[in-house]
């Protein structure tokens, strides 16, 4: 009995179902196929080119960003681009961009993986930090306001950090690691939260168009699991640890009942994203007008920019300016809030991966 | 049993950091024979020293932890029921930290 | 994008243009939290928030029953029923409505509401002079589904008598009880269909294929009754809990365009229009219902299917522990996306005594096109509407080879879910699917060409139950 259920391995393993020839090394999470490494290099490649090509992301002679943090999403993505851009010939200038909030024992370690990133595929690096563009660090800013709404902050500078990034390079366009489980997981938030206005765009493989500088995600369709099995095999380098200042954000109910998805039809997070793209959604809904900063000249539908408003909250010692929303976050929301905490005393939410990898 | 135990993606943060374990463990049931299943309890009880809820979910690991052994996708060898043998290197790698 | 993470509390960094959508939703429950607060502070907290006279229902802080005496309670919740009654015209004095009822609280609060609003109406027919003012007929269904489901004997029967004696102490006027067995879909001989039956299951191998199957056959069986037995509207009991579920779970499966078309209050793509007068009521709610009232309830041991269906209900409990909007929420997100033209009642023109009221409001629900007529096609077997490109994508790449009729008249969902692989045992399901389903497939098939006519012809003339 014992024989029958585990299947054969090591000298008897199974064979590539691409190849037939060389022994297989993982299952495609989105086909259930079982091939080898250099057929599943192949076919990961393949497949990120072909959404590439088939969603006019680059055009020739671009020059492209490529969002780094030091993380797997962003270290394979720089790595798979610059492959694939010689490969195809695609003629792009390719950079790499990173941000540095400026938090110690974790920014500056993941920002030592991009530089050896740097080196190792011959990309230049812009590095642009929170302390030059507004003066604050993040651990200055956490000794300040506490780790409350810390994130709140980070996002949003961290947005326009990007930007500014992207225009001290001249890049026409940003690329970022965001997967198709990160994809599915942001349906499904938009969905839980009532975001119907987010909804009907979070799928879109280009956004900010309108924008200064557009972003696009080369990666909507390739699973995590993939990602991180290719950066094993791979060797990549990349890093891996949670922010010191949102430990434990990756205890989201929605990224669990992903997973859990995962194990029961992989191909739910295709689906996930394809009821996204396929929601009917009129798109009547207006878009606030655009306009710029008066203080700094970035895009804000406001007077201020929201970065600005912050940044007037913190050099005036009054953190809570701009935080939440405009009529005030009642204490009950916030009770609500504490209510969710389990019994070991950590926060849960429906919310999950860390703050920093999904804004990118 | 001579097992060569490696931790990445951040689940090397259970383990007092240390990515790479060469443990000895010897199979209780008598027959000789170790299962996945049976390294993952071991793991559980003698490797990870906080957080096991980050490691494992009912007996199996937590969906988004991927298992290789000797660089082969567990998925393919059974999961739960691979046997082990002598000097097999197992991976676990989290998907769930950083992007 | 605000940023993902439980640390940063509730308030993360959002788009100007998003936050309006986010704030009204936060308002509003700010609001009664802070009513009820108010309240609080001066000390009665035991009393009804409503009334201010009598006892809570219950300690529970959050949900109507925490802040309502039974009675408040009560009336808040036929309120509900109400209102989506008649701003949806779902019953008017001439229907003849049929009730589909399980046996579980949520139907059998369904089933009470109706039988409470018909009483009503026969009061005041009996009360008005010249007998003018109709009442409208009520019916109820049971779907026997053993012949799906492996369910002990002893069991169904205790569901049957249950049901049974529910029905016939209910005052009247007298409703008619239709008890069906599932296999009903294919024709008038029982064990034949029986056989049939199981044969068309065994060739579903993902057990949420299976469930989903089943469930759109016992949607068949309960059109069947009402169709043969004049009703002109179906009453079901789905509530707010059940929508949230199936928003998720049709997002999981892909169904994102059609997902529309379920969670309105008005379903007419179907023969006899369906209605869900409870989607204002959560589970909760409604089960606290049946015990305040001694409604009796009867439900069979659930089959566990361990599939998506399961994973996702487990799922939306948790959130809705985590925040008792949740549910709401959910609904209230995918009643955003735009309906199909089949989601209010046909026919709803000037002519036929609307009254303004409903007309008034139903414009206000964002029906816009109520003239064109629907161009939809739909999926044979599950009966969303096809997204055009998908079907389009999906026949030019099988132009080449020969196909059966099912796959390209099937949304990718039950293609997926449902459908075997290979041919041949797409043309075994075809032979094994009930005659709507089968005509429903011949009427969406690309060309409704002759041949394909004649291909499923003996699978037509096999039964005397084709749909006109």
């Amino acid at each position: 009995m014992e024989e029958a259920g585990a299947k054969p391995r090591k000298g008897v393993s199974c064979l590539c179902c691409i190849c037939d020839n060389r022994k297989a090394a993982l299952k495609r999470p989105k086909t259930l196929q079982q091939i080898c490494r250099e057929c599943f290099y192949e076919v990961f490649e393949e497949e990120i080119h072909q959404v590439i090509v088939k969603n006019h992301l680059f055009r020739p002679g671009e020059r492209i960003a490529v969002g780094a943090s030091g993380g797997k999403d962003s270290t394979v993505l720089a790595y798979v681009l610059s492959e694939l851009n010689r490969r195809h010939n695609y003629g792009l200038d390719l950079f790499l961009l990173s941000v540095d909030e400026g938090i110690t024992g974790y920014r500056d370690d993941s920002l030592e993986t991009v530089k050896r990133n740097e080196i190792q595929y011959g990309l230049p690096l812009q590095i642009v930090s929170y302390k030059d563009l507004y003066g604050w660090t993040m651990d200055e800013i956490v000794k300040m306001i506490g780790l409350k709404n810390n994130c709140t902050f980070c996002g949003v500078f961290r947005r326009q950090a990007l930007d500014r990034g992207a225009a001290l390079l001249k890049v026409d366009k940003l690329a970022t690691g965001h997967n198709a489980d990160d994809m599915a997981e942001t349906v499904l938030l938009n969905i839980l939260r009532g975001d119907i206005a987010r909804l009907s765009r979070c799928t879109a493989i280009i956004t900010g168009e309108d924008g200064p500088i557009p972003r696009c995600k080369p990666f909507k369709y390739t699973y995590e699991k993939e990602i991180v099995m290719y950066a094993y095999f791979k060797k990549l380098d990349y890093f891996s640890t949670e922010c010191i200042y949102s430990p434990n954000a990756y205890r989201g109910f929605a990224r669990e009942f992903i997973k859990d998805l995962e194990r029961i039809r992989p191909r739910a997070i295709l689906d996930i994203i394809k009821s996204g793209e396929d929601f009917r959604i009129s798109t009547s809904t207006k878009m606030p007008e655009q306009g710029t900063c008066e203080r700094c000249g970035y895009i804000s539908s406001q007077k201020w920019c929201k970065a600005c408003v912050l940044l007037e909250g913190l050099n005036r010692g009054l953190p809570k300016l701009g935080i939440g929303r405009s009529r005030g976050l009642d204490n009950e929301t916030e009770k609500r809030e504490m209510k969710g905490r389990s019994s070991d005393g950590q926060t849960r939410s429906i919310e999950s991966k860390q703050c920093g990898t999904l804004d990118f | 049993m001579q097992l060569t135990l490696e931790f990445g993606g951040g689940l090397e943060l259970l383990c007092d950091s240390v990515k790479i374990h060469n443990v000895s463990i010897n199979p209780e049931n008598g027959v000789g024979k170790l299962v996945m299943k049976d390294l993952l309890s071991w793991v559980r009880s003698n490797l990870i020293k906080e957080r096991p809820e980050m490691f494992m979910k009912g007996d199996t690991v937590r969906p988004g932890v991927l298992v290789l052994v000797n660089d082969c996708d567990w998925e393919l060898s059974g999961q739960l029921d691979t046997t082990l043998e002598e000097k097999d290197v197992v991976v676990f790698i989290s998907t769930l930290h950083g992007g | 994008m605000a940023c993902n993470s439980s640390a940063c509390q509730s308030n993360c960094y959002r788009n100007q243009d998003d936050e309006a959508t986010v704030e009204q939703d936060s308002l509003r429950t700010n609001k009664t939290d802070r009513l009820a607060a108010t309240y609080g502070d001066s000390g009665d907290t035991h009393l009804c928030f409503k009334c201010k006279a009598k006892e809570r229902m219950s300690s529970s802080e959050e949900g109507d029953d925490g802040r309502f005496c039974s009675d408040c309670f009560r009336s808040n919740l036929f309120a509900k029923f109400r209102q989506a009654v008649n701003s949806n015209a779902m019953i008017s004095p001439s229907d003849k409505v049929l009730v589909a009822f399980s046996g579980g609280p949520c139907s059998r609060v369904a089933l009470q509401f109706v039988h409470e609003m018909q009483v009503k109406a026969h009061k005041n027919f009996e009360a008005s002079r010249d007998r003018s003012l109709h009442v409208f007929g009520v019916g109820v269904a049971y779907i026997d589904e053993t012949s799906a489901c492996p369910i002990p004997l002893h069991e169904i029967d205790r569901t049957i008598q249950t049901i049974q004696s529910v029905v016939s102490s209910l005052s009247p006027p007298i409703k008619d009880l239709h008890i069906v067995q599932i296999e009903s879909v294919y024709s008038s001989n029982l064990s034949d269909g029986r056989e049939k039956l199981k044969k068309l299951l065994d060739t579903v191998s993902d057990v949420t294929g299976k469930e989903d199957l089943i469930s759109h056959l016992r949607m068949l069986s309960l059109q069947k009754i009402a169709a043969e037995n004049g009703y002109n509207r179906l009453v079901l009991g789905t509530c707010t809990s059940r929508i949230a579920c199936h928003v998720i779970s049709s997002t999981v499966k892909g169904q994102g365009y059609s997902l529309p078309a379920d969670i309105q209050y008005v379903d007419a793509r179907w023969e006899v229009p369906v209605a869900l007068p409870l989607r204002d009521c959560l589970a909760q709610e409604l089960n606290m219902l049946c015990c305040a009232d001694g409604l009796k309830t009867v439900e069979l041991t659930k089959t566990s299917f361990s599939g998506i269906n399961d994973l996702v209900s487990s799922f939306v409990a948790l959130l809705q522990e985590e925040n008792p909007s949740r549910e709401s929420t959910i609904v209230r997100t995918a009643g955003k996306l735009t309906p199909f033209n089949f989601s209010r009642i046909p026919d709803l023109n000037e002519s036929n005594g609307v009254p303004l009221a409903t007309k008034r409001r139903q414009k206000r629900n964002n029906f816009k096109h109520v003239n064109s007529l629907s161009s939809e096609t739909f999926c044979a077997v599950c009966n969303g509407p096809l997204n055009m490109s998908d079907v389009q994508t999906l026949r030019s790449f099988e132009a080449g080879q020969v196909s059966s009729i099912l796959a390209g008249t099937c949304c990718s969902s039950c293609q997926f879910q449902i459908l075997p692989k290979d041919s041949i045992s797409q043309e075994l399901l075809l032979s094994l699917l009930p005659p709507s389903m089968v005509a429903r497939a011949m009427h969406g098939s690309p060309s409704n060409s002759n041949s394909l006519r004649e291909k499923i012809q003996e699978f037509l003339l096999s039964d005397d139950e084709v749909e006109s």
